[in-house]
């Protein structure tokens, strides 16, 4: 049982990483529309058509490519005063409040995915865009499916939160 | 329960779950979600809110240049740039008492004409400052307070990520926010620096024995190292303020410049690049979050109508202006305690709008008190964004997360005279603004 856990939260990390990858792919492509639309502003004497959606776009699925990441790294915003508090006086209380935690994180981002699967769903059937026929569109249900996944894999990743607290020893608890 | 009420135990519920340790994101978000829930009577139309302030709430233009401005602030710092303002700016200080830590700040004031997040600073002058102020005999705890007060300069001087977020919650013009903020940003560095030579005169207990100045420059060396940073400057400010991009935009161009500029003196690697580019992601990926889940809770309030009732209370109240922005300072100042400040910005400046805006507040000023303010909770025990950045970068066991607060205290101070100053004298800040 233990080996196979073991196995399973590894792929995890490496999905979660691939995504990061993804992710930060995505950021040097911004920066490349966006400085491409100045220059040819400022040169061409002609904007870029369609930068400014698929700046709109990608941003939201950079987010939701990294958060999953960004939580297994130990990075989400939290205030830890009493936490570490606790694991001095009393580390069986922190370690429930903290599964506590986790199982509420789990619940609310599982409202977000439910709830973003119709509207992804909508999207993808009508064909939904963004921009301006005849100039330049772009579809949107890419961006409502990183969410979908995005956001699942948090959930994944809280979830091996609690698994790792709980069966496997300190040392495989491994580097954020 | 009215509408009010639900409003204001979500309120304390978030504030409660926050404390506790709960994740600021997800506090904010169940808090909403139960709100508009408890308002509104079905877990439907709260979950449809949830949905949509996910799907909706960054998707702009506007958000969509935030990680270029981490990216900028990231490419800066491993272009080595940083060093290269640290050892012009000492070079210009050489001579004065206390030198190096006056140098540290007016290498801080550069940077920050090129980065737009403290945490940048923060990290890089850790590596570059505090070993060479060591060197030098001051005292360990006094140099890492020098960088972590000096490092909120990065987050007044223009370009600046609060800035904008602050612009974009309250619609003000970034390009007048990162106006207002060079006056209030120069005053800072200047009372920095004349604290730092002060201690230095009368308590050299705190500051540490300094042994000599360092080496002069030779200026040929001076402009090699100038050169590529005002370059940068230039390409930035001047951009912005020549017409050629928009602020939002100018982190893409900043970026894309340090970038050529980092390959172009050999400083930067395609792995150098990518470490970077991660870290931007990580950094982005938690602010972004904290943006959905901030506007999830403030269409909840709105909802609600707990910030019309508190303008209502406080227009009642006869705090008076005074009273109300020395409560509001406050308040943020304290909540700079447990919290980071994006936080801290998302979740009180839609409180405190439709309190201020009825009084006739100018809304750039106000900007640049909040972001003043809340740079003040970025020193303060227990939760210092900059002092946590520091600890870990310096990876020194000898130098305890208290050292590092101590240090920085005597500069929190100097924050606190700087941002009365700027609420007793709105021209600080908007006197360079057209049109005020």
């Amino acid at each position: 049982m233990r080996p196979f856990l073991a196995l399973a939260l590894r792929c995890l990390d490496g999905v979660t990483q691939g995504l990061n990858v993804i992710g930060s792919g995505l950021i040097l492509l911004l920066m490349i529309l966006v400085g491409v639309d100045v220059a040819g502003r400022n040169l061409a004497g002609a904007p870029v058509a369609g930068v400014p959606e698929l700046v709109t776009l990608s941003i939201v699925a950079i987010v939701f490519l990294q958060i999953p990441q960004a939580l297994r790294a130990g990075r989400l915003t939290r205030s830890d005063a009493l936490m570490s508090w606790l694991e001095r006086h009393s580390p069986l209380t922190g370690k429930w409040l903290e599964t506590l935690f986790d199982l509420v994180s789990m619940a609310v981002v599982w409202v977000i995915v439910s709830t973003t699967w119709p509207i992804f769903a909508r999207a993808w059937e009508r064909g939904e865009f963004i921009g301006a026929l005849g100039d330049f569109t772009a579809p949107t249900w890419p961006v409502k499916l990183t969410i979908l996944i995005g956001g699942t894999m948090l959930i994944l990743q809280f979830a091996a939160r609690i698994l790792r607290r709980w069966t496997l020893p300190p040392e495989t608890e491994a580097q954020g | 329960m009215t509408p009010f009420e639900i409003g204001l135990i979500a309120l304390a519920a978030m504030f409660l779950s926050v404390l506790a340790g709960l994740f600021v994101p997800i506090a904010l978000m169940l808090c909403s979600f139960l709100g508009v829930w408890a308002i509104k009577g079905t877990p439907l139309l709260a979950s449809k809110l949830m949905a949509l302030a996910a799907n909706d709430a960054i998707s702009s233009y506007f958000f969509g240049v935030v990680p270029l401005f981490v990216l900028m602030g990231f490419i800066v710092a491993e272009a080595g740039l940083g060093r290269d303002a640290f050892d012009v700016a000492n070079a210009m200080f050489r001579r004065l008492k206390g030198g190096l830590g006056v140098g540290t700040v007016g290498a801080n004031a550069i940077f920050a004409a090129i980065t737009g997040i403290s945490i940048a600073s923060a990290a890089v002058f850790t590596k570059i400052a505090v070993p060479q102020m060591i060197r030098h005999g001051y005292a360990p705890r006094f140099a890492v307070g020098v960088v972590a007060g000096s490092s909120v300069l990065g987050m007044m001087i223009p370009p600046s990520l609060l800035l904008i977020l602050y612009g974009i919650l309250t619609e003000q013009s970034i390009g007048d926010l990162f106006i207002a903020g060079i006056g209030p940003g120069l005053l800072l560095a200047l009372f920095f620096a004349g604290g730092i030579v002060l201690m230095a005169i009368f308590t050299p207990g705190f500051v540490g024995r300094p042994k000599g100045a360092p080496e002069p420059l030779p200026s040929r060396v001076l402009l090699a190292k100038g050169l590529p940073i005002a370059t940068l400057i230039v390409l930035v400010l001047g951009g912005i303020y020549g017409g050629l991009f928009t602020p939002v935009e100018a982190g893409a161009v900043g970026s894309i410049g340090a970038l050529l500029i980092g390959f172009a003196l050999r400083r930067l690697t395609w792995a150098g690049l990518w470490r970077v580019l991660v870290e931007t992601g990580l950094v982005t990926a938690t602010v972004c979050f904290l943006i959905i889940a901030a506007q999830m809770y403030s269409r909840m309030l709105a909802l609600s109508g707990v910030p019309a009732g508190l303008g209502a209370w406080a227009a009642g109240a006869d705090l008076g202006f005074w009273g109300l922005m020395i409560l509001y300072v406050a308040i943020v100042i304290a909540l700079g305690m447990i919290l980071d400040s994006s936080s801290i910005m998302l979740i009180l400046v839609p409180l405190m709008l439709p309190v201020v805006v009825p009084m006739g507040v100018d809304l750039v000023w106000f900007g640049i008190v909040t972001v003043l303010a809340v740079e003040i909770g970025l020193l303060t025990p227990p939760f210092g964004i900059s002092v946590y950045v520091i600890k870990a970068t310096l990876d020194d066991p000898a130098i305890a997360l208290a050292d590092i607060f101590k240090g920085a205290a005597p500069f929190a101070l100097i924050m606190l005279a700087v941002l009365a100053l700027v609420i007793v004298f709105p021209a600080i800040a908007i006197g360079l603004v057209p049109g005020r």
